[in-house]
């Protein structure tokens, strides 16, 4: 319990990556298998600004690295993200939801929550969320 | 010269200033006062009630978020609370430019809170209620949606913006 006579939460390990300047954090539990982009076109190979639609704007990536997101079913997810910075260890008690306002429109994208680091925001991304969200916009 | 049962200059002079500051007490008792936030969004004048605008924040760095309409440019963090920011412009019809040195007023109305991006202050005023018009019938578009009044300042007409109908707007 802390001060305010709630229950402490348990810590989360993050995996911290940036994409075009923009900081995100995925549950490392998530993550199945990290390699370096080696120019593969496949088409279950996805570019994390598309996925997450940045809009127009060109995003270049510095150090492509393919991630392997665990599904739960038979097909394992790829998405290339850039500037892979640490896996480390966080309470979930210094993890901020979402402004009301703003909610409903980052948890279409799997973004569930902030985590303010060193005075930067990461935003946390559940790719199983945002998959199966992805899946039900397709169906 | 005076006769003894007549008052002195001075004392008449007395009684009717403070007859007259009697009647403005009275009337400025009476007379109901807003106190309103005038700014500049774009490049025209608004404003909003002051009772809606809890402080205004210097130029901040907005973080932007992947998926967000338009309309909302990203988060910012006010003294450890993540507080959502929406750009005016869009419903104002406004020309939209760089927003790296924009004032951010943090809006709070009922259980509605957000910054409101605006280029900056010019003034906070308290105004008779009565000199609150009823909006323009040529308003068009989202602006309409957003105006509750108008009120005159400096030789313009400005619209009075409403933050209950702005979180409205966004919430549908």
């Amino acid at each position: 319990m802390n001060d305010k006579g709630e229950k402490q939460l348990a810590s989360i390990n993050l995996l911290l990556f940036s994409v075009g300047g923009v900081h995100f954090g995925i549950d490392a539990e998530q993550v199945a298998g990290i390699g370096a982009y080696d120019g593969d076109q496949a088409e279950d190979l996805f570019w994390f600004h598309e996925e997450l639609e940045y809009g127009d704007a060109a995003v270049s990536y510095a150090s492509p690295t393919v991630v392997t997101i665990r599904t739960g079913g038979v097909q394992s997810y790829r998405v290339i993200i850039d500037s892979m910075e640490d896996i480390a260890e966080f309470s979930q008690d210094d993890i901020r939801l979402f402004p009301e306002l703003l909610e409903p429109f980052a948890m279409r994208r799997g973004l569930w929550g902030i985590l303010p680091v060193k005075g930067i925001m990461v935003l946390l991304l559940d790719f199983q969320r945002f998959l199966k969200q992805k899946l039900t916009v397709i169906n | 010269m005076s006769t003894s049962d007549e008052k002195p200059k001075s004392e008449l002079i007395l009684d009717e200033l403070k007859r007259r500051q009697r009647t403005k007490e009275v009337v400025d008792v009476e007379e109901e006062r807003v106190k309103v936030v005038i700014f500049i969004c774009g490049v025209n004048f608004f404003a909003f009630y002051g009772r809606d605008i809890r402080e205004i924040l210097p130029s901040c760095d907005i973080s932007w978020v992947p998926c967000l309409p338009d309309y909302l440019p990203g988060l910012i963090n006010v003294r450890g609370d993540i507080e959502s920011v929406i750009d005016l412009r869009h419903f104002l019809g406004e020309e939209k430019g760089d927003h790296g040195n924009c004032l951010i007023a943090m809006a709070v109305h009922g259980d509605f809170h957000s910054g409101v991006m605006i280029e900056s202050i010019e003034d906070v005023v308290d105004i008779p209620l009565r000199l609150i018009q009823p909006p323009l019938a040529t308003l068009n578009g989202a602006a309409r949606d957003l105006v509750i009044g108008e009120i005159e300042y400096g030789g313009e007409t400005i619209s009075l913006l409403d933050i209950g109908k702005l979180a409205n707007l966004i919430s549908l």
